[in-house]
């Protein structure tokens, strides 16, 4: 049987001529249903390339991206999508953003009152639902485009480098909220950081990515149980992965 | 009523300092025997302007007319061809960069063709006022419409919506914040396209009363149609900003000032 995503010998060169950067690949990955997948790798690795190609927003050099093997060659909508830069937009409160995602899908909002009500209540902004974005902190403004990005219920959820802007604490915060929701969905998850600790605590597996031009070193399967709490994260075997991991950037000269 | 109180007390400095600036130049002229052909008093501008209101009120019925009408014209065409150029490459290689050119050019110069073309009439003025606001609203809408960040673009096309359902929900709404930059600087522009249009040709204006009264060595009745050429440039300016109020209100830069 073939795999969910299946990523072939894809690569990215930016520009052309001497102004050429070549930015990703070529790389080969295949992707499970309702996997938990991180990119770990450095600023600049190509990382983000690599997730923009496989949602069809950006357009590769070579090699193909195939779902469920239907080659993409635009973008994909079945898609939830998360920046380091939430996509909130200042007009509208949070609820206003999260319908936002459903009407332009043509979907009903009438239907979606009550899992709003819910996925705002599962992040505990359910009193923050009338506010504008700039009333709220960095970290309630990314619960908030967290719940835009999930409340269409995605197949595939995209997350590039979600909490790269957040205090440590609410990085520790929305982790869980990632955790829990994708243990009760079971979506598909690309997960870009360059943290190897919340790739270590979040993912079935670690893809790790060298320094530009971005090839895959190596992937780590990660065999822990969930949920993984504070409890899992004390535990040696989760210290024996991190240290793994750091071992191979520590040779690449990153760390 | 309130709302007054409270901004009488947080404008209180302004007040002193224009009830100040305007007692200075009352006493001025008798203590430095300012000659009344050079520079009239006040009071003075108050009493002889009062005299020629019913002229001054038609005056600036008219010059109101070019100025809002050329300035609707501008908004429109800049508008348009602001959101035209940004959706067509084929327009931003060629309209874009001859606008831009255009801009450098003091558009004032052409005043006098266009009298020379189109006479003494509405027209001409018109054509000049939009001439003068066309260019800074074109070329902000088009800033406006060009800088969506990459993070929104990538999410609406992650939703397969349709051009037209993202340029209402989201292009638009992000791009007023900076067409409304266009917009103020344009309607600070309108009033001085009018006048000066005015003073070029014309047979009505205030801008054609403060040359004829100037050159009749009446500087106070100059003063008095400066006055309400300022009134007038306000209200349009006011005009706009509140029409910023109304319509992009969560704008976060106009938040800050309200604080």
């Amino acid at each position: 049987m073939k795999n969910f995503i299946e990523v072939t010998e894809l690569k990215k060169v930016f520009g052309n001529g001497e102004d050429e950067v070549h930015a990703f690949g070529p790389a080969t990955i295949n992707i499970n249903a309702g996997e938990f997948v991180s990119v770990l790798g450095p600023s600049g690795c190509g990382k983000s390339t690599l997730m923009l190609m496989v949602a069809g927003l950006l357009d590769s050099t070579s090699g193909k991206v195939e779902f469920e093997n239907k080659l993409v060659n635009g973008p994909k909508t079945d898609i939830g999508i998360m920046f380091q830069d939430n996509t909130l937009v200042p007009w509208r409160t949070v609820k206003g953003n999260i319908e936002l995602q459903l009407e332009l899908r043509g979907l009903n909002l009438k239907d979606y009152q009550e899992q709003i009500n819910n996925i705002l209540k599962s992040v505990n902004l359910d009193d923050f639902a009338d506010r504008f974005p700039n009333e709220l902190s960095g970290g309630m403004q990314q619960r908030a485009a967290f719940c835009q990005a999930m409340i269409h219920d995605p197949k595939i959820i995209l997350l590039d480098e979600p909490l790269g802007k957040l205090d440590a604490m609410t990085r520790e915060k929305i982790r869980a909220d990632f955790q829990k929701l994708w243990m009760v969905k079971k979506p598909t998850v690309i997960f870009v950081t360059h943290s190897i600790e919340e790739a270590v605590q979040l993912s079935n597996r670690v893809i790790l990515i060298t320094p530009r031009p971005g090839k895959i070193d190596r992937e780590i399967k990660i065999d822990l149980p969930y949920p993984r709490d504070l409890k899992v994260k004390r535990s040696p075997k989760f210290a024996e992965y991190v240290n793994s991991i750091q071992e191979v950037f520590h040779k690449y000269g990153v760390i | 009523m309130k709302k007054f109180i409270k901004w009488i007390a947080s404008g209180w400095m302004l007040i002193l300092f224009f009830i100040g600036f305007f007692l200075f130049w009352e006493y001025s002229i008798p203590l430095f025997d300012i000659p009344r052909y050079i520079l009239p008093s006040p009071s003075e501008i108050v009493l002889k302007g009062s005299a020629d209101l019913d002229k001054l009120i038609y005056y600036t019925g008219v010059t109101a007319l070019e100025t809002v009408l050329g300035y609707i014209i501008a908004l429109i065409l800049g508008v348009g061809f602001g959101i035209a150029i940004s959706f067509s490459s084929i327009l931003r290689r060629t309209l874009y960069p001859f606008f831009v050119s255009i801009e450098m050019t003091p558009k004032i110069a052409f005043a006098p063709l266009f009298i020379s073309w189109f006479g003494f009439g509405l027209m001409p003025k018109v054509i000049i006022v939009v001439l003068v606001c066309f260019f800074p609203i074109v070329l902000n809408a088009i800033l406006a419409f060009n800088s969506l960040s990459n993070e929104l673009t990538l999410f609406y096309q992650s939703t397969g919506a349709s051009r037209l359902k993202t340029f209402f929900s989201i292009r638009l709404p992000a791009a007023l914040p900076q067409c409304f930059v266009g917009f103020k600087y344009a309607a600070i522009n309108a009033t001085v396209g009018a006048t000066i249009a005015e003073f070029i040709g014309s047979d009505k204006g205030l801008g054609f009363y403060i040359s004829i009264v100037t050159g009749n060595m009446r500087p106070d009745l100059a003063f008095a149609g400066i006055f309400f050429l300022t009134v007038l440039g306000l209200t349009i300016f006011g005009f706009v900003t509140m029409m910023e109020k109304i319509l992009i209100p969560w704008h976060i830069s106009m938040k800050r000032i309200n604080k």
